[in-house]
């Protein structure tokens, strides 16, 4: 089951290390099996961060939960 | 002829920390000897850079460095690789050709994953260190060689003897000078220096100006526990030298699975180090503990949503316990405002 909270729980693994370089990881929302999430900081307009934190945190989230199945970013 | 090997003492990088100073202190030690060294280490800690640095601190120098790997061969083929064929030894032998040991001859020999080497072959290779002769496979001819044997191994080769699966008499010819090199996450204080001279490098190498590196970044690369060691470190620093495209590290440059990772560890090793031993300064002990004690409660809490009982739980100390250290830390009146504050959020 895809829940907003297990979403969060894995988010919040690396949330302190975006916050702590000024950015952020924010979960917009959860709709069945897919989550919408914002990124803020100053590597937002870096290709390679964004790529990199997109299947990153994707595979993370399918860890967690093998029926997650797209991460979208805004 | 000069060596003319990639690495050196000027180039290779190696850190501060207590750990690997023995390891130095220890090579200085060895320098001048002419004896069988046994090098075991996790892989990626750099037993190939040790032993290379070994042949160019040895009298043997100038002479050739041969390093083979006993793990690439099966069983026959070792042989030939190691000590050479005469022409019509076995089908496809078409023309003599010398062994490794041979091509060493005079110099440096690296046995690398010396744990891989099959039983029936630890024989043969005990009777080449004990002789210092080889017989190439399907000659008679008995040849003498000068060479001096490194072994690398990434298991614990005593404990592969009791198992059986290593031939004790071996482990006793190669163990005469035990070198063990630390895996990197024993020794996290060298880390930020690693790091640093790595990415310098890989930017050089593209030709720009080494890189300022948030702080949080080192924090992450220190929490994390570097399963490949170095050599993992080494490749992380390349890919953010490849992929960054703002010219400072920043933490989006960090693969995410590394921050995955080193966020489920406590973050005990961001506390800073002692300070060098060549720096007699004053420290505070007590402040430096609780400095600690804090940063530990602080993950705990967080980890467990400010369950002080999970938190606990996760620390494994008492209730009560983490009460007494949260006054103690001052992290009482921090907590109720982080409350207080998401309550108002």
């Amino acid at each position: 089951m895809v829940t907003r909270e297990r979403v969060e729980a894995v988010l919040e693994r690396v949330r302190p290390f975006m916050q702590a370089d000024g950015g952020d990881i924010q979960l917009l929302d959860v709709m069945g099996n897919c989550a919408r999430i914002r990124l803020t900081g100053m590597c937002v307009g870096c290709p390679s961060a964004h790529m990199t934190l997109h299947l990153g945190v994707e595979s993370a989230l399918r860890d967690e939960m093998p029926d997650f199945d797209t991460l979208h970013i805004n | 002829m000069t060596p003319n090997l990639p690495i050196s003492s000027d180039t290779v990088v190696v850190g501060c920390s207590a750990k690997i100073r023995a390891v130095f202190d220890f090579l200085r030690v060895i320098s001048g000897s002419e004896s069988t060294v046994l090098i075991t280490g996790e892989s990626g800690t750099g037993k190939e850079v040790i032993a290379t640095l070994i042949h160019q601190a040895s009298k043997r120098k100038y002479r050739p460095f041969v390093a083979v790997s006993c793990a690439l061969f099966s069983e026959t083929l070792i042989e030939s690789e190691l000590f050479g064929h005469e022409r019509g030894a076995f089908t496809g032998a078409v023309k003599d050709r010398p062994g490794r040991f041979e091509m060493a001859e005079g110099g440096t020999i690296f046995l690398d994953d010396i744990d891989d080497v099959p039983l029936g072959m630890q024989v043969k290779l005990l009777r080449v260190l004990q002789n210092r002769t080889i017989e190439r496979l399907g000659g008679t001819r008995t040849i003498p060689v000068s060479v001096r044997v490194l072994a690398g191994t990434k298991r614990d080769l005593k404990q592969m003897v009791a198992e059986g699966k290593f031939r004790e008499d071996l482990y006793y010819r190669l163990n005469v000078l035990p070198l063990t090199l630390p895996p990197l996450r024993d020794r996290r204080e060298d880390i930020p220096v690693l790091m640093q001279a790595f990415l310098e490098r890989f930017f050089r190498s593209r030709g720009e100006q080494p890189p300022a590196i948030a702080p949080v970044v080192t924090q992450a690369f220190m929490r994390y526990d570097w399963p490949g060691n170095v050599r993992e470190l080494e490749n992380a620093c390349e890919r953010i030298a490849q992929m960054c495209t703002c010219g400072t590290v920043r933490i989006g440059c960090v693969a995410a699975t590394l921050l995955f990772r080193a966020g489920t560890r406590p973050p005990e090793a961001v506390v800073p180090a002692a300070p060098s031993a060549h720096l007699p300064v004053r420290i505070s002990m007590d402040d430096r503990v609780r400095e600690l004690e804090a940063n530990l409660i602080r993950w705990a809490l967080k980890a467990s949503n400010g369950n002080k009982s999970k938190a606990a739980e996760l620390l494994q100390v008492k209730r009560s316990t983490l009460g007494d250290r949260i006054k103690h830390c001052g992290l009482e009146l921090d907590h109720h405002a982080a409350a207080s504050g998401d309550a108002a959020a």
